[in-house]
């Protein structure tokens, strides 16, 4: 995963994507998110200082932030053509109890939550290491809608949907081979 | 991802609206949206959905009312009731009003998906069926494989058999007898990836314990007395097919544990010792027992049927199913003038009539005995009334039970002046084991010419 000379490298070349941390996020999360969608994506991507968190999402009743709001901000103000919103709290929708990440499909913003990545099986927390993985794949995965990938079938493919943690611990570090050519092609477009 | 679904999503609140639309495309749904109960009925009237999400509460047309006038107007549009939490009687209304499910507001993820893979499900199946009602309306088909019949009830049996024979899981097939097991299990063979290799078939209930250990496990040579030579089991012999277990319901317990260890282990020994062999099958099992009551008296496993039984079917006894009673009869008629070599005769109305009232207890195969009497005893090119053995005496359906005796006593007689008194042929043809028709057989009094 990205060392610092690489990194500082490529933020020579303006940046094709942002990662946004909200308040006091995880900075390594944001760091190994972002050199994961470089890697596996060969996107230039900058993690960005922070924003405060987005007071206005807060759905007081439901003690959670509504994604989809997040989702405007992001898209809203100049920057990169890509933007991935970090965040600690816990992320929903109106129709939905929660979600662990939501994006835009073919459009500007996506945004992620690390709320549920630490939980393990049982009640428990996992190791931190698994959490920065599954963070790494719910990036991934939200990147690729954004860039206009829809979900897959594909067992194991990382566009397979996975409601919770669990689902994303039976995802691959990977694309399925028909996602990859499609990522490909979008890729082109996006450029 | 499901099965991608046409789907129309129906919400008065914009921002539920255009959430839910978004994730369903996502998922790689076709949506259409509609804020009210008429835009959605006139969306559907221009495109065709497979699913329509319709929340409860909406100005005008609630969801309920919109959810029976699809039911009128397109009624193989799924339709989900979106419901907020605390009403729970609105959502027990709209499953009254043919609702195929509902969700409480907000949805759990992991729900929502499972729910979206059912009605894709339910969706392929209705296709399926569809489908096949239409080769059978079109002639192009007067059932499935060998199975006649068009009724909703088989069509279901069908869509069914297609889809566990995509499968290699156990099946277990439940029906009364004659109702057609051992054709349902052929045809699930037939259209699975074993339909190249054998279909092995045996009955359990018409042999004693012994004599069914050795044809299921094969014997080696001297294993008991009689064995001069070793033999291939069923078990061997259905190594890359299907091995059918007719009358599982009547197996022994301990039979049931030597099974269950093939099962299980994948291998096993002939009867007599030697190499422990293993054989590769797929196992349908079929019953007229209730094996959950023979469970609870302690007369079959629990485990044996956990693993006979993964997936289930039930065949539906003909009296259920009256459309099919014509075409069988025709069906009948048909095979058994083929063999006599004489154009096929036609049923008269009063036949026709008969046929259709009666109870039918021994089901197709009864249905069957009939059909093949008859076209040996009419005259000319009717079939009549006064030649339908069983129905001289008009019994109606939900006849006194003594009736039904009687006709059994009949029937038995029939089979077995047709057959000089073979217990053996008798009793396969009757569907029942040598020990239940010689008991059968001295309870009614019948004798041997
Ligand atoms: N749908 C059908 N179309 C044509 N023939 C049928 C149909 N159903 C049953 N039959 C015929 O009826 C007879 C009885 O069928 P089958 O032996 O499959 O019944 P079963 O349910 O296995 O009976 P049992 O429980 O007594 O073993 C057979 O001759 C079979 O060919
Ligand atoms: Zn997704
Ligand atoms: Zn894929």
């Amino acid at each position: 995963m990205g060392s610092e000379s690489d990194m500082s490298s490529r933020v020579m070349l303006p940046p094709q994507v942002e990662v946004v941390p909200f308040g006091l996020v995880s900075s390594t999360a944001a760091q190994v998110v972002a050199a994961n969608l470089q890697a596996l994506l060969e996107l230039n991507v900058l993690v960005v200082q922070p924003w405060p968190e987005p007071a206005h999402a807060l759905v007081a009743a439901r003690g959670q932030y509504d994604a989809g709001l997040i989702l405007k901000d992001l898209a809203a103000t100049e920057g990169a053509p890509l933007r991935l919103g970090l965040m600690g709290k816990d992320l929903c929708l109106p129709f939905l109890t929660y979600v662990l990440g939501e994006s835009q499909l073919g459009g500007r913003a996506a945004v992620m939550s690390l709320h549920r990545l630490s939980d393990g099986e049982g009640g428990g927390r996992t190791t931190r290491h698994l959490m920065l993985e599954r963070a790494a794949k719910v990036g991934l995965h939200e990147i690729a809608h954004v860039l206009g990938l829809e979900h897959c079938r594909a067992a194991g493919c990382l566009m397979k949907f996975s409601a919770g943690p669990a689902g994303l611990d039976r995802l691959r570090m990977g694309f399925c081979p028909v996602c990859q050519r499609e990522l490909t092609r979008l890729k082109i477009e996006l450029a | 991802m499901s099965t991608p679904l046409r789907v129309l999503v129906v919400d008065d609140e914009l921002a539920m609206r255009e959430s839910i639309a978004a994730w369903l495309v996502q998922d790689g749904h076709q949506v259409g949206k509609a804020e009210g109960g008429r835009e959605a009925l006139g969306l559907m009237e221009q495109r065709e959905f497979d699913l329509a999400l319709v929340d409860i509460k909406m100005p005008g047309m609630d969801g309920i009312e919109l959810l029976r006038r699809v039911k009128e107007s397109h009624p193989d549009v799924l339709v989900i009731i979106i419901t907020a939490y605390g009403s729970i009687e609105s959502a027990v209304d709209a499953m009254k009003a043919g609702a195929s499910d509902y969700l409480l507001k907000p949805f759990d993820p992991e729900h929502l998906m499972l729910l979206l893979e059912k009605m894709g499900r339910q969706k392929r199946l209705m296709q399926e069926n569809k489908m096949l009602r239409q080769r059978l309306a079109e002639g192009q088909m007067a059932g499935f494989e060998d199975l006649v019949g068009g009724s909703p009830a088989m069509l279901k049996v069908f869509g069914q058999i297609e889809e566990v024979a995509a499968t290699e899981a156990p099946v277990l097939i439940v029906g009364e007898t004659g109702t057609g097991k051992e054709l349902v299990a052929r045809a699930i063979h037939n259209r699975s990836s074993r339909s190249f290799g054998p279909f092995v078939a045996i009955n359990c209930g018409a042999q004693s314990e012994s004599l069914l250990e050795s044809e299921l496990f094969g014997h080696e040579r001297g294993a008991f007395t009689g064995a001069v030579k070793a033999r291939r089991g069923h078990l061997e012999m259905a190594d890359g097919g299907t091995l059918f277990l007719d009358e599982v319901g009547d197996i022994s317990q301990k039979m049931q544990v030597a099974l269950l260890r093939v099962l299980e282990n994948g291998s096993f020994l002939r009867v007599g010792g030697g190499d422990p062999l293993t054989s590769d099958f797929r196992l349908i099992c079929a019953t007229h027992r209730d094996l959950p009551e023979l469970i609870a008296a302690g007369d079959f496993r629990q485990d044996f049927y956990y693993r006979i039984n993964v997936f289930s079917l039930t065949v539906p006894p003909l009296r259920q199913r009256r459309e099919d009673i014509i075409p069988l009869a025709e069906h009948f008629i048909a095979v058994f003038s083929r063999e006599t070599g004489k154009p096929p005769p036609e049923l008269d109305d009063k036949a026709r009539q008969a046929l259709l009232s009666y109870a039918w207890p021994g089901n197709v195969r009864e249905l069957r005995n009939i059909m093949e009497r008859a076209v040996i005893v009419r005259r000319g090119g009717l079939i009549k009334l006064e030649q339908l053995a069983f129905l001289e005496e008009g019994p109606k359906s939900g006849s006194a039970p003594l009736r039904l005796a009687e006709i059994e006593t009949e029937h038995i007689r029939r089979i077995l002046q047709a057959h000089q008194w073979n217990i053996t042929q008798a009793a396969a043809i009757l569907g029942i084991d040598r020990t239940t028709l010689a008991r059968k057989i001295k309870k009614a009094g019948l004798r041997s010419p």
